[in-house]
Parts: C-alpha cells; structure tokens; sequence
C-alpha cells in the first residue's frame, strides 16, 4: 500500500521520478564501521562530526547482553522541515531522487535546518579546513549524489562487509529496496514526526530509535568526552 | 556503560536568547512610544523609550548577524531570488530591517517636528513591532520535533514577554511620574499575569506528552535548567514581582523599580531556558 502523500514537495510514488532509499537491515550489521570510515574518505568530513556514524548500545542483563547497533545518516526525508525552515533556500529537495542537498555558496550559518532536523543529520564544518574549500557552512550526507547519479552507490553501500546497507530506487517497484521495503517489516526513525524517513531499518531496536530514561541519567563514562566536543565543537 | 554515542550539539546557542531579550523590550518600547501621542501619561517616554528601543534594536540586529556561520551573507536574506517563504527567519528578517528603516524615518520625523507624520510612522512601526516577538515564538513553534517549542503558545508567550520586559525598562525611564509608573505596574501586573498562566499551561502539557516531552519536563524542573527556568524565571521573575506588585509597598516607586528587576532578570532566564529546554534531549539521540 502506498503512503498518503500530504505535500507537493513529496514524490514516493510519482510516476516518472526516481525516488531514492536505503534498507538498512540491522542483522547484517556487524558495527565494524567501515561506512563510517568509507564516508569520512569520501567526503573529507571533518573530525568529530559525521555524514553516518553507527551508535551502539549494550543492551540486556548478563549473560543474555546484546550489543545493538543503528547505522545513521540522513533520512532524505521526503517531506524535509529542513528544507522548509530555510529562510534562503540554502537547503532543498532533488525532485527526481529525492535527494536533500545543499547550495553551499547560499547558506548563511542560522542552523535554523539543524534545529528543525529531528534526526542530528546536520553540522556545522569548520572554519578551517586543510583540503576543501567549504567551511562555516553547515554540512550533510547526500546520499553520495555525485555517485549515485553516475550510476554508482553511495560509498557507505558499496563499502559495507556485512551488505547491511542496500540503496536503490523505491519507486521503481522491481528494485531490491522496493523488493525489502514490500516483504519484510521496517521501521523508520521517529515516525510521529510526519518527515516520512527515507532511510529504513529491519530489526531496529527500541533502546536505539527511542528516547529512554537513560537520557536524564546519561553514563557518567561519557561526561568528559562530551565536554571535549562542546569545548571544540561551539554551535 | 557500553554505550557509544556521537555527540551533538545545541543548534541555537544563548546568544539567541539574549537576542530574543533585547528585540522583546525595543519592540515593546517603541509601542510605549507611539503610545505617548495618543495617552497623555505616555509623554514624558516618547523619546527616552524610542532611543533605547533604537539601541537595543541595533544591538539585536548585529547579535543575530554575528552569531550566523556566514555574518556577511546575512544579506541573501535581501536575495528575492533565494528568500523562502516557509520559513519564519525569513519573515523575520524582513520583519526586523523593515522595522529598523521605520525606527529611522520616525526619528527623522520627531526631529523635524512633523507630527502627523511621527503619529503615521508611531503606528506602522508598532505594528512591525508587534511583529518581531511573534516571528521568534514562530521561529521556535514551527519545529514540531522540538518539545516546548513546538506549542501554539509560543508566539502569544513572546509578545506578553515582549510586554513584561519592556514595561519593566520604561519604569526605570518614568523617574518620578506617579501618573506613567501607577499605568506601567498595570501593564506589568497583566502581562506578567498572562506569561505566567501560559507557563502553567506549557508546563502542563510538557509534563504530560511523549518520551521527548516528559524527559525535557524533567531537565527544565528538577534536571540541569531547573535553578534557572523555576528558579530564576517561575519564581523570582514572575510570581515574586506579581506578588510585589500587589503589596501595598508594590504601588510605590520603590516598589515599581524592584519588581522590574526581579522581571527583567526572570524575562532573560525564561528566555534562555525556553531556548535551551527545548534542544536539550535531542543532542541525546
Ligand atoms: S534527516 Fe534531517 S537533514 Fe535529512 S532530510 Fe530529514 S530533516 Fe532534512
Ligand atoms: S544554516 Fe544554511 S542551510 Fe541551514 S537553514 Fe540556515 S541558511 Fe539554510
């Protein structure tokens, strides 16, 4: 069944356009974080900030503990507040595919889309920057545009050892993301937000898609790494 | 233990909230000014009340530009060709520079005496100002992934803080006019009335709502915000100078001045924990 399509901005299900997605299926992921590093090479992304990072957590009592993890990136949502929250157009949307991209040269620093992104898929690069040019302006993945309209994948897909990652045209209906997405159930990152998510997982756990108590209390073992990064990360 | 994270940073740091403090009180005393060529206590304000709103006005203005990533692009928000539309930081940017070119054409006015001109321009530019508390509540609401923000309340909330704020900094320009200071404790009384009833309310439903909500809830009362947002902004800056305000000591001078002060500082407090409650657990996820 397709989705109710409420914006004209949306374009799951349009005939004649691509709509780009990827299945990440969480059984296959080992968190050997190749696709982490693979992007890092891709991009040149800065330290301390990432275009997709794979958080984990130990979840469970002893002996019966889990290590769960939930690879992340842009959802590519195809109904982005990002894009509608930018007040110069910075941000938008690729009609055909889907991609949510930046006109770096436009955007102005307000952070207005980072504060409208209920999934941390933006930052802020730095002021400096040894080998590209791009700085002070804030920063995404984007679904590797330049490959995948090369007829490549993005390097995350074409790096990941476990095949975990799997990208594709969803609108195309004999597509394997198409193919997953129809016969296997999925999730989505923070459905209630009403972005409609472009990035799905199979097997995703709730201690890593849901805001837990854990928040209010956080493991004091990361307090001191967290100080590191306000101190050299100032919003 | 065993969790590995990357962290995450507030996107909107406190410099905003000082912005929202600085606009609120110039928005409101440019009204207080304008309202002094139709209410005759409002005089003695008329441009006492308008410089300071013109200062603060400025201040605010170059506060926004320096804290954007890119301050020298700030003018792409004059780019027809790239300003969009739904989001309220354009409207608000337009807002903000067509109120600062009426500020300057009123001041022009007054100097050259022309009064009905200056009564025209009083008017127009009440009415941008009205405008500015309204974009930034907007500014907040419109992100519905954001608990506290994302409350119809928002812009209501700011104009009535707007209010607060600025009839707290006019008393402190009413010197001794016992006529302006008695009207200015009623607009203190009232708004500060209203900023607290919409607290309730927002706290209220905060407390009530999803995961996200309940666990801000927890950080804006008994977590890390909790001195600063019950604290400073529910107790001494809105219950204390009400409660001030309707004491008998509160209907003297003395009275009027200590309660604005209680006001102001409650006025940044709230402000700032409205700004930074609203971002605090997402930087967790
Ligand atoms: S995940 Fe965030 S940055 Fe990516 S499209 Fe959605 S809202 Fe925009
Ligand atoms: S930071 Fe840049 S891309 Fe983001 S909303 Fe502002 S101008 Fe647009």
């Amino acid at each position: 069944m397709s989705e109710l399509r409420l914006s004209s901005i949306e374009t799951r299900g349009v005939p004649g356009k691509k709509r780009y997605a990827m299945v990440i299926d969480l059984r296959r992921c080992i968190g050997c974080d190749a696709c982490m590093v693979a992007c890092k090479a891709e991009f040149d992304v800065p330290l301390g900030v990432f275009r997709t990072w794979v958080p984990y957590r130990v979840v469970g009592t002893y002996p019966n503990v889990r290590k769960q993890f939930l690879p992340r990136l842009c959802n590519h949502c195809d109904d982005p507040p990002c894009v509608r929250s930018c007040p110069v157009g910075a941000t938008y949307k690729v009609e055909d595919g889907g991609f949510v991209l930046q006109h770096y040269e436009r955007c102005i620093g307000c952070k207005a889309c980072m504060a409208s992104c209920p999934y941390n898929a933006r930052f802020l690069l730095p002021k400096h920057r040894t080998y590209t040019d791009i700085t002070g302006v804030v920063d995404k993945c984007t679904f590797c545009h330049h490959r995948v309209t090369q007829g490549l994948v993005p390097a995350c897909v074409q790096t990941c050892i476990g095949r975990a990652r799997i990208f594709g045209d969803l609108n195309d209906p004999a597509s394997e993301v198409s193919r997953l997405v129809a016969t296997l159930p999925t999730q989505v990152l923070r459905p209630e937000e009403g972005t409609k998510p472009h990035v799905f997982y199979i097997g995703a756990d709730r201690s890593l898609t849901e805001h837990g108590r854990a928040v209010y209390s956080a493991p004091e073992v990361l307090d001191a790494d967290r100080a590191a990064f306000n101190r050299n990360h100032k919003g | 233990m065993g969790d590995y994270n990357v962290f995450h940073h507030m996107p909107w740091s406190g410099a905003y909230a000082i912005y929202f403090f600085v606009i609120g009180i110039s928005a409101a005393l440019f009204f207080f000014s304008a309202l002094s060529w139709y209410r005759d206590d409002f005089k003695s304000l008329r441009t006492s009340a308008f410089y300071v709103s013109f200062g603060l006005m400025a201040a605010g203005g170059l506060l926004l530009i320096g804290d954007l990533a890119k301050p020298m692009r700030f003018l792409n928000i004059l780019n027809p060709f790239y300003l969009n539309f739904t989001s309220p930081l354009a409207w608000g940017g337009l807002n903000l520079m067509s109120f600062g070119a009426v500020s300057v054409a009123y001041f022009y006015m007054m100097r050259k005496k022309d009064d009905t001109n200056s009564r025209r321009l009083a008017v127009i530019g009440s009415l941008l100002a009205l405008g500015l508390p309204i974009y930034t509540g907007f500014d907040l609401t419109v992100h519905q992934n954001r608990p506290v923000w994302n409350s119809p309340l928002m812009p209501v909330l700011f104009v009535a803080m707007s209010l607060v704020s600025g009839a707290a900094v006019a008393s402190f320009l009413a010197g001794r006019n016992e006529k302006l200071l008695a009207t200015l404790r009623q607009f203190m009384l009232w708004s500060a009335g209203a900023v607290g009833a919409m607290l309730v309310s927002l706290l209220g439903t905060t407390a009530y709502g999803g995961a996200g909500q309940e666990l801000t809830f927890m950080f804006m009362t008994s977590g890390a915000l909790g001195a600063v947002f019950v604290g400073l902004g529910i107790l001494l800056g809105t219950a204390a100078p009400i409660a001030l305000l309707l004491a008998p000591y509160g209907r003297q001078q003395n009275g009027v001045l200590l309660a604005a002060g209680l006001i102001l500082v409650g006025g940044m407090a709230l402000r700032y924990s409205i700004l930074v409650g609203g971002q605090i657990v997402q930087t967790y996820f």
